[in-house]
């Protein structure tokens, strides 16, 4: 079925009152890798309208994505992935380097934790410009930190993903990976962070995902510089589908058993008509793809998968190649069990699983026949059939893919007390370093200057006010002339501030324009206008500190109450709650877009802040 | 109005909306907005904006991305692309 096709079908199920058998559909095709990223995308969003908010049969698990740029579009691709593995999950995000503040402030819902996903993201770090070693103990010093607040404050576990780079850089292919290169730097990065990364958390290594799938089709450079999301459609739902299976290392484990097929999957041709030395297996590409595939699969069985065979065989004929072809990799050994016979394959299967003791959801199953893979998924669907390609050469990599063998290297048990030893000797690494996310706030180093809108500030004042999007609370687009008009009004306060932390200079980031309001009664009140930050600088303390030095000069002017106005548009709901933190009272609704606060400056406190103020002005 | 076309952009801009917000009964005229379509936020643009490169094999510029308003600004965009590629 083509993927418009099956959404369409979705579609007129749901209107039928038939939602569960559309769902199990999507399920299907998920499973079968039928659809596009696009298809994934979209598969996400109808698992997250239709089974999260009534889904009281099990409680999902809760998964917070946290990165160092946008993440919002991992979030469905996620839910879908991992929904089509049978894994109910409830996906929220952070919105764009919010690390910290949101593992400050995240409450799970309900009482049970979940885990963390940590994406970084390369700029601080490449672009820094300062010495190499200090921004490398720099990042490093803030995973920590997010380990330590993710452990100790979330009890989460954690999926901490790698560092990667995009282009070799400024200093060539040659140079790039050498010692003062940027891919050098990436990589010298992502081994700290596995180097510290406390034990039992998974390490997503970005740099191999993308280099797999090619970094051209994997980054979208557009989109990073349109919502700070740097990766396409296509590296969405790879990074996605590689925390799922990070997220069943660290849930269920990986899987246990691998059953295989022999005619066409071991080796090439049907032993019973070719004889043991008749198969295709090695001399031939085709016998070189079926011997690279017995040992990728011995290299599995070293590492602890269980290997088991189910054909449809004589017993003896299946036997004979393992004891008369030299070619064969696999022996008889390596199989935990080998079921040779004329039933159906999932009743086989059934049968290794009672005699090797193990649940059928530990099972994978790759078998070059169609119709057999059909037939077992049908029969037991808690077994992962694997789509496997046509041409051997391919088997290998579709096999991988799945990631079924994921793990964090250490069984459940040992998983859990390591983890907990780990957490320990990490909260005592990380106090040494921050006691607290107002050390890391400290830490930066932030200094303000505050001004008022000089003529030069005019034009980057404009342009900042018919820009900014997120962090603007009236989104008033006000022209030159306007700023002029509003400025010069009496007793208003306009305010500029700029920036500079350990990391550099930010330059003018923030603008307060507020106008005295006539109001009837003896009070005076002044009016926010307009209120905004450039997103670079947001959640630091930065309004905080703004609003600080804005009640000062609201004092000295003898105001009584400052009324605060939102305007809420598609973007800018970060700062909706704003407001409402500075200690500001809800007014009424007066049936039109604004929604109004006022506080009372006499009451006032000053909100508490990290940023130093430089010089005097005003 | 005139019927639509099968090929008509605007018909095909139609079936990518109706998938997009998985809503079979939306119907977008030139002058639709974000404002006209229940879901279109930020989030659900960047979305749109994916679904519709890939029906129409076309990939926008940077600043196309972020400069239209009304679907008329879109459709005309998307000519504007099958016309050059």
């Amino acid at each position: 079925m083509l993927q418009a096709e099956l959404f369409a079908t979705i579609a007129s199920l749901r209107k039928e009152g038939r939602t569960a058998d559309g769902l199990a559909l999507l399920r299907d095709a998920l499973r079968r890798d039928r659809l596009d990223p696009e298809g994934i995308d979209k598969a996400g969003r109808i698992v997250r309208r239709e089974l999260l908010p009534d889904d009281s049969s099990h409680a999902p698990l809760n998964v917070l994505i946290l990165g160092q740029c946008t993440t919002s579009w991992i979030v469905t691709s996620l839910t879908a992935a991992a929904w089509a593995r049978g894994i109910a999950l409830r996906v929220v995000d952070g919105g764009y380097d919010r690390v910290l503040q949101e593992l400050t402030n995240h409450r799970w819902p309900g009482a049970q934790s979940g885990i963390v996903v940590l994406l970084p993201w390369n700029k601080r770090l490449l672009e820094g410009g300062g010495d190499k070693e200090q921004g490398l103990q720099d990042e490093l010093r803030f995973w920590q930190q997010a380990w330590l607040l993710a452990t100790e404050r979330l009890h989460g576990r954690m999926i901490q993903v790698g560092y990667d780079w995009i282009i070799p850089g400024p200093l060539g292919q040659h140079l790039a990976a050498g010692s003062e290169g940027p891919v050098s730097l990436i990589r010298e990065m992502n081994a700290r962070l596995r180097g510290h990364l406390p034990q039992g958390a998974y390490f997503l290594d970005l740099e191999q995902l993308s280099g797999i799938s090619g970094r051209r089709s994997f980054y979208d450079m557009r989109r990073y510089f349109w919502t700070k999301q740097p990766f396409s459609e296509n590296g969405t739902s790879q990074i996605a589908d590689h925390i799922c299976a990070g997220i069943r290392a660290l849930t269920t484990g990986p899987k246990k058993v691998l059953v295989l097929d022999l005619d066409n999957t071991l080796w090439g041709g049907v032993v019973g008509e070719v004889g043991p030395l008749g198969i295709a297996l090695g001399d031939s590409p085709e016998g070189e793809a079926f011997v690279a595939f017995q040992t990728y699969v011995k290299q599995l069985a070293k590492r602890g998968v269980l290997l088991a065979v189910a054909s449809k065989n004589n017993p003896e004929d299946a036997r004979e190649p393992f004891r008369l072809n030299s070619d064969m990799v696999l022996t008889l050994d390596d199989m935990a069990a080998f079921e040779a016979c004329w039933e159906p394959k999932h009743a086989t299967i059934a049968r290794i699983a009672a005699s090797l003791n193990l649940g059928l959801d530990s099972f994978v199953f790759f078998d070059d026949n169609p119709a057999e893979r059909e037939q077992v998924r049908q029969a037991i669907p808690e077994v992962e059939v694997v789509e496997v390609p046509q041409d051997p050469a391919e088997y290998v990599r579709a096999l991988q893919s799945g990631n079924w063998f994921e793990t964090v290297g250490l069984s459940g048990e040992d998983g859990m007390r390591g983890r907990q030893y780990a957490a320990e000797r990490h909260r005592r690494e990380a106090e040494a370093t921050f006691g607290s996310l107002d050390d890391y706030f400290r830490s930066l180093e932030m200094v303000a200057e505050l001004g008022s809108i000089t003529d030069a500030d005019l034009p980057r004042v404009v342009q900042l006010l018919g820009k900014t999007n997120q962090f603007n609370l009236t989104t008033r687009r006000h022209s030159h002339n306007d700023v002029i008009r509003l400025r010069n009004i009496p007793d208003a306060i306009d305010i500029t501030l700029r920036l500079r932390d350990r990391f550099g200079e930010h330059g003018l980031v923030s603008v307060l324009l507020a106008v005295p309001e006539i109001c009837d009664g003896r009070k005076r009140v002044v009016r926010i206008d307009s209120w905004l930050m450039s997103c670079r600088v947001i959640s630091r303390g930065v309004e905080q500190f703004l609003f600080g030095h804005f009640l000062d000069r609201c004092r000295q002017l003898g105001y009584d109450t400052i009324l605060g106005e939102y305007i809420p548009t598609r973007k800018n709901g970060l700062v909706a709650g704003l407001f409402d933190e500075l200690g500001f009272e809800k007014l009424p609704d007066q049936g039109d877009e604004v929604i109004r606060f006022a506080l009372d400056v006499a009451t006032a406190v000053e909100p508490k802040t990290f940023v130093v103020r430089a010089g005097a002005l005003i | 109005m005139a019927p639509f076309q099968m090929n008509d952009p605007l018909f095909r801009l139609n079936k990518v909306f109706r998938n997009v917000f998985d809503d079979d009964e939306i119907v977008v005229t030139r002058a639709t907005t974000a404002r006209d379509i229940d879901g279109w936020d930020s989030l659900m643009h960047v979305t749109l904006l994916v679904n519709i490169e890939k029906e129409f094999a076309v990939r926008f510029s940077s600043a196309e991305l972020a400069g239209f308003n009304t679907v008329g600004e879109l459709e005309d965009l998307i000519r504007r692309h099958l016309n050059q590629e």
